[in-house]
Protein backbone atom coordinates (compact mmCIF):
# COMPACT_ATOMS: atom_id res chain seq x y z
CA UNK A 1 0.00 0.00 0.00
CA UNK A 2 2.81 2.88 -1.19
CA UNK A 3 1.27 4.73 -3.65
CA UNK A 4 4.07 5.66 -6.55
CA UNK A 5 2.47 7.90 -8.66
CA UNK A 6 3.19 12.03 -7.87
CA UNK A 7 -0.22 13.96 -7.39
CA UNK A 8 0.70 15.83 -10.65
CA UNK A 9 0.69 12.92 -12.60
CA UNK A 10 -1.86 12.29 -15.56
CA UNK A 11 -4.62 10.23 -15.26
CA UNK A 12 -3.26 6.85 -17.35
CA UNK A 13 -6.08 4.83 -17.92
CA UNK A 14 -5.69 0.85 -17.07
CA UNK A 15 -4.98 -0.68 -20.83
CA UNK A 16 -3.79 -3.98 -22.04
CA UNK A 17 -0.73 -2.94 -21.58
CA UNK A 18 -0.53 -1.82 -17.79
CA UNK A 19 1.72 -4.02 -15.53
CA UNK A 20 0.97 -5.60 -12.48
CA UNK A 21 2.17 -2.97 -9.75
CA UNK A 22 0.55 -0.10 -11.43
CA UNK A 23 -0.61 2.55 -8.94
CA UNK A 24 -4.15 4.13 -9.19
CA UNK A 25 -4.22 7.89 -8.40
CA UNK A 26 -7.34 8.20 -6.07
CA UNK A 27 -9.80 10.79 -4.90
CA UNK A 28 -10.16 12.55 -1.66
CA UNK A 29 -13.43 13.78 -0.34
CA UNK A 30 -14.26 15.14 2.68
CA UNK A 31 -17.23 13.46 4.83
CA UNK A 32 -19.43 16.19 5.39
CA UNK A 33 -22.06 15.96 7.40
CA UNK A 34 -24.20 17.69 5.71
CA UNK A 35 -23.75 15.19 2.67
CA UNK A 36 -23.50 12.46 5.50
CA UNK A 37 -27.08 13.59 6.63
CA UNK A 38 -29.03 13.87 3.66
CA UNK A 39 -32.29 11.66 2.75
CA UNK A 40 -31.09 9.93 -0.06
CA UNK A 41 -28.18 8.87 1.79
CA UNK A 42 -27.97 8.87 5.84
CA UNK A 43 -31.52 10.63 7.24
CA UNK A 44 -33.18 7.59 8.37
CA UNK A 45 -30.37 6.38 10.39
CA UNK A 46 -29.04 8.77 13.19
CA UNK A 47 -25.56 7.23 13.10
CA UNK A 48 -24.73 8.93 10.16
CA UNK A 49 -25.63 12.80 11.15
CA UNK A 50 -26.20 13.00 14.86
CA UNK A 51 -23.39 13.52 17.35
CA UNK A 52 -26.12 12.38 20.27
CA UNK A 53 -27.70 9.07 19.21
CA UNK A 54 -24.15 8.54 17.57
CA UNK A 55 -22.67 8.55 21.24
CA UNK A 56 -25.69 6.84 22.76
CA UNK A 57 -24.71 3.77 20.32
CA UNK A 58 -21.01 4.43 21.39
CA UNK A 59 -19.59 6.20 18.39
CA UNK A 60 -17.58 9.25 19.08
CA UNK A 61 -18.98 10.95 16.29
CA UNK A 62 -21.26 10.02 13.05
CA UNK A 63 -19.91 7.81 10.91
CA UNK A 64 -20.26 8.16 6.98
CA UNK A 65 -22.19 4.88 5.49
CA UNK A 66 -19.50 2.74 4.28
CA UNK A 67 -21.54 2.77 0.85
CA UNK A 68 -19.82 6.00 0.54
CA UNK A 69 -16.88 5.00 0.79
CA UNK A 70 -17.66 2.09 -2.07
CA UNK A 71 -18.54 5.25 -4.14
CA UNK A 72 -15.53 6.75 -3.81
CA UNK A 73 -13.80 3.30 -4.84
CA UNK A 74 -16.15 3.30 -7.87
CA UNK A 75 -15.50 6.75 -9.12
CA UNK A 76 -11.65 5.99 -9.05
CA UNK A 77 -12.52 2.51 -10.47
CA UNK A 78 -14.22 4.56 -13.75
CA UNK A 79 -11.68 6.83 -14.04
CA UNK A 80 -9.03 4.08 -14.60
CA UNK A 81 -11.05 1.44 -16.29
CA UNK A 82 -13.96 3.39 -17.87
CA UNK A 83 -16.36 1.52 -19.54
CA UNK A 84 -14.73 -1.77 -18.63
CA UNK A 85 -16.17 -0.91 -14.81
CA UNK A 86 -19.84 -1.17 -16.32
CA UNK A 87 -19.96 -5.04 -17.82
CA UNK A 88 -18.46 -8.16 -16.07
CA UNK A 89 -16.66 -6.43 -13.55
CA UNK A 90 -16.34 -6.89 -9.72
CA UNK A 91 -16.05 -4.99 -6.34
CA UNK A 92 -15.71 -6.07 -2.94
CA UNK A 93 -15.62 -3.97 0.26
CA UNK A 94 -15.13 -4.46 3.94
CA UNK A 95 -15.57 -1.39 6.27
CA UNK A 96 -12.86 -2.61 8.76
CA UNK A 97 -13.11 0.98 10.66
CA UNK A 98 -15.81 3.68 10.54
CA UNK A 99 -15.36 6.76 8.71
CA UNK A 100 -16.21 9.69 11.20
CA UNK A 101 -17.65 13.25 10.12
CA UNK A 102 -14.91 15.50 8.83
CA UNK A 103 -12.01 12.94 8.25
CA UNK A 104 -10.80 13.06 4.83
CA UNK A 105 -11.08 9.82 3.14
CA UNK A 106 -8.37 8.85 0.09
CA UNK A 107 -9.05 6.00 -2.10
CA UNK A 108 -6.27 3.74 -3.14
CA UNK A 109 -5.80 0.98 -6.10
CA UNK A 110 -2.76 -1.01 -7.04
CA UNK A 111 -3.06 -3.45 -10.19
CA UNK A 112 -2.07 -6.68 -8.40
CA UNK A 113 -2.71 -9.47 -10.82
CA UNK A 114 -3.36 -9.31 -14.70
CA UNK A 115 -4.82 -12.99 -16.39
CA UNK A 116 -4.87 -13.37 -19.68
CA UNK A 117 -8.35 -13.71 -21.11
CA UNK A 118 -9.95 -13.77 -24.57
CA UNK A 119 -7.80 -11.18 -26.34
CA UNK A 120 -7.37 -9.12 -23.19
CA UNK A 121 -6.88 -9.41 -19.78
CA UNK A 122 -8.99 -9.98 -16.81
CA UNK A 123 -7.10 -7.38 -13.99
CA UNK A 124 -7.46 -7.60 -10.19
CA UNK A 125 -6.90 -4.80 -8.24
CA UNK A 126 -6.31 -4.36 -4.34
CA UNK A 127 -8.68 -0.70 -3.07
CA UNK A 128 -8.74 0.54 -0.07
CA UNK A 129 -8.97 4.26 1.83
CA UNK A 130 -7.70 5.70 4.51
CA UNK A 131 -8.00 9.05 6.60
CA UNK A 132 -5.03 11.79 6.89
CA UNK A 133 -3.09 10.07 9.59
CA UNK A 134 -3.61 7.04 7.14
CA UNK A 135 -5.31 4.57 9.12
CA UNK A 136 -7.11 2.27 6.57
CA UNK A 137 -10.97 1.80 6.73
CA UNK A 138 -12.12 0.11 3.72
CA UNK A 139 -10.32 -2.77 2.36
CA UNK A 140 -11.25 -4.28 -1.13
CA UNK A 141 -10.40 -5.71 -4.56
CA UNK A 142 -11.90 -4.82 -7.93
CA UNK A 143 -12.05 -6.98 -10.92
CA UNK A 144 -12.85 -6.19 -14.33
CA UNK A 145 -11.72 -7.21 -18.17
CA UNK A 146 -9.77 -5.20 -20.43
CA UNK A 147 -9.96 -5.47 -23.91
CA UNK A 148 -11.39 -8.93 -24.01
CA UNK B 1 -27.97 6.75 28.29
CA UNK B 2 -27.32 10.23 27.47
CA UNK B 3 -24.30 11.86 26.66
CA UNK B 4 -24.97 15.27 28.47
CA UNK B 5 -21.03 16.65 27.27
CA UNK B 6 -22.49 15.79 23.18
CA UNK B 7 -24.01 18.37 21.33
CA UNK B 8 -26.39 18.22 18.55
CA UNK B 9 -24.95 20.77 16.99
CA UNK B 10 -21.42 20.62 17.31
CA UNK B 11 -20.89 19.54 13.98
CA UNK B 12 -22.87 22.08 12.23
CA UNK B 13 -24.58 25.51 13.15
CA UNK B 14 -28.54 25.26 14.04
CA UNK B 15 -30.90 27.64 16.31
CA UNK B 16 -32.42 25.99 19.52
CA UNK B 17 -34.90 25.65 16.92
CA UNK B 18 -33.56 23.31 14.68
CA UNK B 19 -31.99 21.69 17.97
CA UNK B 20 -35.64 20.90 18.92
CA UNK B 21 -36.56 19.78 15.80
CA UNK B 22 -33.42 17.16 15.07
CA UNK B 23 -34.17 16.11 19.02
CA UNK B 24 -38.28 15.57 17.86
CA UNK B 25 -37.05 13.47 14.76
CA UNK B 26 -34.25 11.39 16.49
CA UNK B 27 -36.43 10.42 18.70
CA UNK B 28 -39.48 9.53 16.55
CA UNK B 29 -36.59 7.10 14.63
CA UNK B 30 -35.30 5.52 17.63
CA UNK B 31 -38.70 4.90 19.80
CA UNK B 32 -40.31 2.58 16.82
CA UNK B 33 -37.56 0.69 15.54
CA UNK B 34 -36.70 -2.71 15.95
CA UNK B 35 -33.12 -3.89 16.08
CA UNK B 36 -31.98 -5.69 12.24
CA UNK B 37 -31.98 -9.26 13.54
CA UNK B 38 -35.30 -9.05 14.75
CA UNK B 39 -36.62 -7.68 11.66
CA UNK B 40 -35.16 -10.47 9.46
CA UNK B 41 -35.39 -14.01 9.06
CA UNK B 42 -33.50 -16.34 7.38
CA UNK B 43 -35.24 -17.21 4.49
CA UNK B 44 -36.86 -14.00 3.90
CA UNK B 45 -37.40 -12.81 0.01
CA UNK B 46 -38.01 -9.42 -0.22
CA UNK B 47 -38.25 -7.93 -3.48
CA UNK B 48 -39.35 -4.41 -4.76
CA UNK B 49 -39.01 -2.05 -8.22
CA UNK B 50 -36.93 0.69 -8.73
CA UNK B 51 -37.70 3.70 -11.17
CA UNK B 52 -33.97 4.99 -11.18
CA UNK B 53 -35.12 8.36 -12.39
CA UNK B 54 -32.34 10.87 -13.49
CA UNK B 55 -33.10 13.01 -10.55
CA UNK B 56 -32.36 10.34 -8.60
CA UNK B 57 -29.15 9.42 -9.96
CA UNK B 58 -28.33 13.06 -9.49
CA UNK B 59 -29.43 12.86 -5.63
CA UNK B 60 -27.04 10.08 -5.18
CA UNK B 61 -24.25 11.14 -6.83
CA UNK B 62 -23.87 14.57 -5.95
CA UNK B 63 -23.56 13.30 -2.27
CA UNK B 64 -20.70 11.74 -3.44
CA UNK B 65 -19.61 14.58 -5.16
CA UNK B 66 -19.27 12.51 -8.29
CA UNK B 67 -19.20 14.25 -10.96
CA UNK B 68 -19.07 12.13 -14.02
CA UNK B 69 -20.90 13.48 -17.32
CA UNK B 70 -22.39 9.76 -18.20
CA UNK B 71 -24.51 9.80 -15.22
CA UNK B 72 -26.51 13.12 -16.49
CA UNK B 73 -29.60 12.93 -17.59
CA UNK B 74 -30.90 15.59 -16.19
CA UNK B 75 -28.73 19.04 -16.10
CA UNK B 76 -29.75 22.91 -14.58
CA UNK B 77 -31.29 24.48 -17.21
CA UNK B 78 -31.74 22.17 -19.62
CA UNK B 79 -33.16 19.75 -17.46
CA UNK B 80 -34.25 16.13 -18.87
CA UNK B 81 -31.69 15.39 -21.83
CA UNK B 82 -30.48 11.80 -22.76
CA UNK B 83 -27.25 12.04 -21.61
CA UNK B 84 -24.20 10.57 -23.32
CA UNK B 85 -22.39 7.38 -22.05
CA UNK B 86 -20.20 4.47 -23.70
CA UNK B 87 -23.29 2.94 -24.16
CA UNK B 88 -25.15 5.48 -25.70
CA UNK B 89 -27.47 7.74 -23.12
CA UNK B 90 -26.79 8.55 -19.90
CA UNK B 91 -25.69 5.46 -17.39
CA UNK B 92 -26.22 5.02 -13.51
CA UNK B 93 -22.88 5.06 -11.70
CA UNK B 94 -21.80 1.35 -10.78
CA UNK B 95 -22.68 0.79 -7.20
CA UNK B 96 -26.27 3.20 -6.99
CA UNK B 97 -28.27 0.13 -7.54
CA UNK B 98 -26.22 -1.48 -4.45
CA UNK B 99 -27.48 1.49 -2.36
CA UNK B 100 -30.97 0.93 -2.64
CA UNK B 101 -30.77 -3.07 -1.74
CA UNK B 102 -31.23 -1.57 2.09
CA UNK B 103 -34.44 -0.63 1.42
CA UNK B 104 -35.83 -4.08 0.55
CA UNK B 105 -33.63 -5.90 2.98
CA UNK B 106 -36.31 -5.52 5.09
CA UNK B 107 -40.01 -5.09 5.49
CA UNK B 108 -39.90 -1.31 4.42
CA UNK B 109 -43.73 -0.65 5.60
CA UNK B 110 -41.96 -0.83 9.50
CA UNK B 111 -39.91 1.62 10.39
CA UNK B 112 -35.58 1.39 9.23
CA UNK B 113 -33.56 -0.61 12.01
CA UNK B 114 -31.77 2.37 13.39
CA UNK B 115 -28.47 1.54 15.03
CA UNK B 116 -27.49 -0.43 12.26
CA UNK B 117 -24.41 -0.62 10.15
CA UNK B 118 -23.26 -2.28 6.73
CA UNK B 119 -19.93 -3.60 6.73
CA UNK B 120 -19.09 -6.00 4.20
CA UNK B 121 -20.83 -6.31 0.07
CA UNK B 122 -19.21 -7.71 -2.58
CA UNK B 123 -20.74 -6.73 -6.03
CA UNK B 124 -21.01 -7.85 -9.44
CA UNK B 125 -21.49 -5.37 -12.31
CA UNK B 126 -23.18 -7.15 -15.16
CA UNK B 127 -24.16 -5.08 -17.30
CA UNK B 128 -24.77 -0.64 -17.38
CA UNK B 129 -27.88 0.29 -16.22
CA UNK B 130 -29.35 2.78 -18.03
CA UNK B 131 -30.46 6.18 -16.40
CA UNK B 132 -34.41 6.32 -16.35
CA UNK B 133 -34.62 2.41 -16.00
CA UNK B 134 -37.24 0.11 -13.71
CA UNK B 135 -35.31 -2.32 -11.96
CA UNK B 136 -36.47 -5.11 -9.90
CA UNK B 137 -34.24 -5.67 -6.55
CA UNK B 138 -34.20 -9.17 -5.24
CA UNK B 139 -33.00 -9.58 -1.48
CA UNK B 140 -32.96 -13.20 0.49
CA UNK B 141 -31.59 -13.18 3.79
CA UNK B 142 -29.49 -16.21 3.55
CA UNK B 143 -27.64 -16.36 7.19
CA UNK B 144 -27.64 -14.82 10.57
CA UNK B 145 -24.37 -15.26 12.33
CA UNK B 146 -22.37 -13.65 15.18
CA UNK B 147 -18.55 -13.40 15.45
CA UNK B 148 -16.48 -11.41 17.86
CA UNK B 149 -19.98 -11.27 20.03
CA UNK B 150 -21.71 -9.09 17.17
CA UNK B 151 -24.77 -10.02 14.96
CA UNK B 152 -24.71 -9.71 11.51
CA UNK B 153 -27.23 -10.61 8.90
CA UNK B 154 -26.48 -11.86 5.57
CA UNK B 155 -28.21 -11.35 2.35
CA UNK B 156 -28.11 -12.62 -1.23
CA UNK B 157 -28.91 -10.00 -3.92
CA UNK B 158 -30.00 -9.93 -7.80
CA UNK B 159 -31.06 -7.11 -9.68
CA UNK B 160 -32.88 -7.07 -13.10
CA UNK B 161 -34.81 -5.18 -15.62
CA UNK B 162 -38.13 -5.01 -14.99
CA UNK B 163 -39.08 -5.08 -19.02
CA UNK B 164 -36.06 -7.65 -20.41
CA UNK B 165 -35.34 -9.08 -16.94
CA UNK B 166 -31.69 -8.85 -17.74
CA UNK B 167 -29.31 -9.21 -14.95
CA UNK B 168 -28.03 -6.17 -14.09
CA UNK B 169 -26.34 -6.79 -11.12
CA UNK B 170 -25.16 -9.24 -8.45
CA UNK B 171 -24.20 -8.80 -4.24
CA UNK B 172 -23.77 -10.21 -1.33
CA UNK B 173 -23.72 -8.18 1.71
CA UNK B 174 -23.38 -7.98 5.01
CA UNK B 175 -25.53 -5.79 7.78
CA UNK B 176 -24.24 -5.56 11.34
CA UNK B 177 -27.02 -5.44 13.48
CA UNK B 178 -27.83 -3.61 16.98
Amino acid sequence: MHPTQPASAALVPITTDTPIGFTLIGVKKKAAIQLMGSRLWGRFNPNHWDPVYAAQTGLKAPIQTGEMSSAYIAEMCVNYLGANFFRRARIACKYVASTYANEVITTHGVVREKTPKGAGFRFKLEVWTDNEAGEIKTTGWVEADVGV
Amino acid sequence: MNHPNVRTDELRPMTPVQVQQTREFVDTLASESQTYWDMVEVGQVLSRELHITPELVILYADAVEDFNPWYEGWRMNTWHIPGESPFGPAIVPPLLVSHFVLSVQFDHTKPFAIGSIHTYHDSEILEPIPVGARVRINARATEKFVKRERRYVRHEITVEDCASGLLYFRETRDILSR
